[in-house]
């Protein structure tokens, strides 16, 4: 309960103290703030939460300490469609390719995860290692293909925070956005169906869960989340599998809480991790190095304490 | 001493081929150098010095010129098969830096010939002309070369001289932002065109920007080569108090072609003077 406490406190704290430095840092006109920063926060954050709070569902679903937001192809499929748009010329619509990208791999990893009506959890991940395997060769085929362009390549593939929106680009992310927290809500939702279904499907069954279907549709969802995310921010590692970890260690069970503070401190995370990305060089670092930089030996630290 | 007849006639069919073969290898090459040009900075120099007959091999990006259409593609600039280059037999290969770095070794150990060419000052641009053209037997055609390029540059710098110099934003890719600082070619020709370039110091030649840092530099021209449109580039947030977009003068492939500034070439010179037009347009 204290260790609770602390936790909230700290994240409270760190919250508010990120979001003023990113803001205001540095002593910008009124229009930078609300033009450029405010949306770059309101990507990073909201890719933070989803990555995080995905994060700890899979690995209940999947039960697999590994698992990972990207650990069903999602990414990779996704990521495939945005740098493939990219190095055909068509920048502006680089999210829509990535969007394409999610969707086509979701069908392909729902074809090869389903046999005879059943949906389970080896299966699935199975299909999505292929699937992300295949989608992986399909960009470094295109990376060898296209070198001219491999800013584009790596800017989707380490994580670029700093996308350039119009407005009509904005205002359509703000309804993409709208719709992912609902399917947020939802996932929080059904937390109380995962914590049953990690202690066996036969169990899950006997108290009236269609495992299968729960299944289905979070694997549908988060998808659809997951495409989302990568369309704008590109791949970012570590926020999806480490902070769940991080959280449990402090909220040690229930989903329903583990996915709560997943999503904040994921949001939290990322916003720091952006926020350090670009100051703490001359040049601005890709972001997914630095979350990975900052957060494993935090966690090996947390780990040791343990 | 016994005669083996057949054996005697395996003998002399065997020198016959072997001395025809080395004939018609040497008149294949008598006197003409064979050159195998990776970049196409160098290819177009070589082909305005005349030498489009001593190319054997270039890559796909080799386009200026037409006449460099027929000539044996060995690659692209960032892919270059290095066996191709070797069954061309070249005298005399010339590569570029960076991704080619580890190509002009490469090409090196296999015993070939090769010069690696990379301009990157304006000022070099003269210098790399006399060095092709000795190279490659052009050495009168490459000196009235290099006189008319000095020359030019001298001029486009006293046109430019004592001018306001309107600030520049050149955008090589959208996402993530790049831009490109005074140390780079294309960098040094906008400067000399009478620009001033917003990004003079960067970390490295080509590097990502912050788009506040452009907002915050309020360039009066933006070039943009990142495939963007214009109405996109005026609809962006945040950007509507810059004065190139509020003043539209934003330009982009169709306005200036990137080959003629971002490539040292003979045509740079053309290059400037069509930056110049576009930074001093009151002056036509």
């Amino acid at each position: 309960m204290k260790r609770n406490r602390i936790f909230t406190l700290l994240l409270v704290l760190a919250g508010g103290l990120v979001v003023a430095f990113y803001l205001f840092g540095g002593g910008v006109d009124a229009n930078i703030v609300t033009e450029l920063r405010l949306p770059r926060l309101i990507l990073t954050v909201f890719t933070g939460m989803t990555l995080a709070g995905i994060g700890s569902v899979y690995q209940l679903m999947l039960a697999n300490p590994l698992a990972e937001p990207y650990i069903l192809g999602i990414s990779s499929g996704s990521a495939f469609g945005s740098i493939l748009f990219g190095v055909l010329g068509l920048t502006l619509l680089m999210p829509l390719g990535g969007f394409i990208g999610a969707v086509a791999t979701l069908l392909l990893v729902w074809r090869l995860a389903q046999k005879k009506g059943s949906f389970d959890r080896s299966r699935l991940l199975i299909a999505g290692v292929i699937a992300g395997m295949f989608f992986a060769a399909g960009i470094s085929l295109v990376m060898y293909l296209f070198q001219k362009d491999t800013m584009i390549i790596l800017g989707t593939l380490m994580g670029n925070l700093g996308h350039v929106f119009t407005r009509g680009e904005w205002s359509f992310f703000l309804v993409l956005m709208g719709v992912s927290l609902l399917i947020l809500a939802w996932l929080w939702f059904r937390a109380p169906a995962l914590d049953i279904m990690s202690g066996g499907d036969i169990y899950a069954g006997s108290v009236g869960i269609n495992v299968s279907r729960v299944r289905k549709e979070i694997f549908v969802l988060t998808s659809l989340l997951i495409g989302i995310t990568v369309s704008y921010a590109g791949i970012i590692g570590f926020v999806g599998l480490i902070i769940p970890h991080v959280v449990r260690f402090f909220v040690p069970s229930g989903q329903k809480r583990v996915y709560l503070w997943s999503l904040a401190a994921g949001g939290i995370f990322l916003l720091l991790g952006d926020l350090v990305a670009k100051n703490i060089a001359a040049i601005e670092l890709p972001v997914g190095v630095v979350t990975a930089a900052v957060g494993c030996p935090f966690f090996v630290w947390l780990m040791l304490r343990k | 001493m016994k005669k083996n007849p057949f054996g005697l006639i395996a003998t002399l069919l065997l020198l016959a081929i072997l001395i025809t073969g080395a004939c018609g290898d040497r008149k294949d090459t008598q006197g003409q150098t064979r050159i195998v040009a990776l970049s196409p900075e160098v290819a177009e120099i070589i082909a305005s010095l005349g030498g489009t007959s001593l190319l054997v091999g270039v890559t796909q990006e080799c386009k200026y010129p037409p006449e460099l259409a027929g000539i044996k593609k060995v690659g692209n600039f960032g892919a270059v098969s290095r066996e191709a280059v070797l069954a061309l037999k070249p005298d005399l290969v010339f590569t570029s830096a960076l991704e080619q770095d580890a190509l002009t070794t490469d090409l090196a150990k296999m015993g070939l010939t090769v010069k690696q060419i990379y301009p990157k000052k304006l000022d070099d641009l003269p210098l790399v002309v006399l060095q092709i053209g000795e190279l490659i037997g052009k050495t009168e055609e490459a000196k009235i070369l290099a006189d008319s390029l000095s020359s030019g540059i001298a001029a486009m710098r006293d046109q430019t001289a004592g001018k306001t110099r309107p600030k520049v934003y050149l955008e090589i890719y959208r996402d993530p932002l790049m831009s490109v600082s005074d140390d780079s070619f294309v960098g040094e020709i906008i400067e000399a065109a009478g620009g001033d370039n917003i990004f003079s110091t960067l970390e490295r030649d080509y590097a990502r920007v912050s788009p506040e840092a452009v907002v915050k530099a309020q360039p009066d021209i933006i070039i943009c080569y990142s495939r963007d449109s214009l109405e996109s580039i005026l609809a962006r947030k945040g950007w509507q108090d810059i004065p190139a977009v509020r003043s539209r003068r934003v330009y982009f492939e169709t306005d200036i072609d990137p080959d003629l500034i971002q490539q040292a070439t003979p045509r740079t010179l053309e290059g400037m003077r069509r930056l110049y037009k576009l930074f001093f347009p009151s002056e036509e």
